[in-house]
């Protein structure tokens, strides 16, 4: 399968333990078609909660109704497979998500986002992150992910999107350090779920 | 106001800033939008838990109010227990719809970018 191709040795694969209980763990690939169906499709093969689903380029990247997200190498790209959680926490977390990236970037690099209710986070009126989380519903909630898209290292958008996106990079006018961000927002989101779950 | 979710209770306040921008602060954390009250409300409106189902009938419901934005099935169709029947949106979230039985499609009672409500029928397989 293509996807498997691309995945880098199991070495590669990293664990993270949060200040919360079980450690995360973190497959990076080097390119993926979108991380969230990635990650969808391992959540359907009972990949545990957690896992983090991290691709350094993506090729079909997608946020809702399927809108392209641009996704070259320099940016953010993952997936995060939660636990099984109720409808209500899950539209929370959505939210609560754009806040922890809000609050990663505020806190270390002295931006000021906004956010845009509930899933993106502008800089200066452009978008620098969108947040997708998709479901697989039958008679309880079968699989979740959700799929954060941030804008650190690009240092050019297409003609198209320059002017409704910008990156980390763009508007710092140096690079940041994908995997210093990545488990601070995991770490975020972790503790949140923990906190509207129990 | 406080919001209960589960046994926590937040201390929520929130302010207008003028040009559609609201500044909430929970348990003392700021947070600004850049979108309107009513945004947030229809969040607060959210349901609190998938609604009970009836297994009696082969009746495929929507779990939470949204638009349905793809159906995948025709009438007439088998599906399997687990297939993909449609994508609910809803909340910006991307609800994909399995079906709980086998069966074959009777009635499909939506048509895409419609709005359903929570335990609303949405499929009616036999």
């Amino acid at each position: 399968m293509q996807n498997l191709k691309t995945e880098l040795p199991k070495e590669a694969k990293v664990k993270m333990r949060t200040k919360f209980s079980s450690p995360c763990k973190i497959r990076n690939f080097k390119i993926l078609p979108s991380t969230n169906q990635k990650a969808k499709e391992l959540a359907l093969r009972g990949a545990l909660p957690w896992t983090v689903i991290v691709a350094e380029k993506q090729t079909g990247g997608y946020g809702r109704k399927r809108t392209a997200w641009f996704s070259p190498r320099g940016g953010l790209y993952f997936s995060i497979i939660l636990p099984r959680s109720k409808i209500e926490d899950l539209q929370t977390l959505t939210i609560i998500s754009a806040f922890i990236v809000a609050k990663t970037i505020k806190e270390n690099f002295s931006l000021e986002p906004l956010i845009k209710l509930p899933n993106d986070v502008l800089i200066n009126s452009r978008k620098v992150c969108g947040i997708l989380t998709e479901n697989v519903i039958g008679k309880e909630v079968k699989s979740s992910v959700i799929g954060i898209g941030l804008n650190t290292n690009i240092e050019k958008f297409p003609k198209d999107l320059e002017d409704s996106a910008t990156s980390l990079k763009i508007e710092l006018g140096r690079e940041v350090d994908n995997k210093k961000i990545l488990e601070q927002i995991v770490k975020g989101l972790k503790e949140q779920l923990k906190t509207i779950s129990e | 106001m406080k919001i209960k979710i589960k046994d926590k209770v937040y201390e929520v306040e929130i302010y207008e800033l003028g040009e559609e921008k609201v500044k909430i602060i929970v348990n003392g954390k700021e947070f600004i939008f850049g979108e309107t009250v009513e945004e947030r409300e229809k969040i607060s409106a959210a349901p609190l838990t998938i609604p009970k189902r009836s297994f009696t009938k082969k009746e495929i419901k929507a779990p939470i109010a949204g638009t349905i934005s793809k159906i995948f099935i025709k009438e007439g169709e088998f599906v399997k227990k687990d297939q993909k029947i449609l994508i609910l949106s809803s909340m910006k979230m991307e609800n994909e719809i399995v079906s709980d039985f086998e069966g074959k499609v009777k009635e499909i009672l939506v048509k895409e970018n419609q709005n359903v409500k929570e335990e609303e029928t949405l499929i009616v397989l036999t």
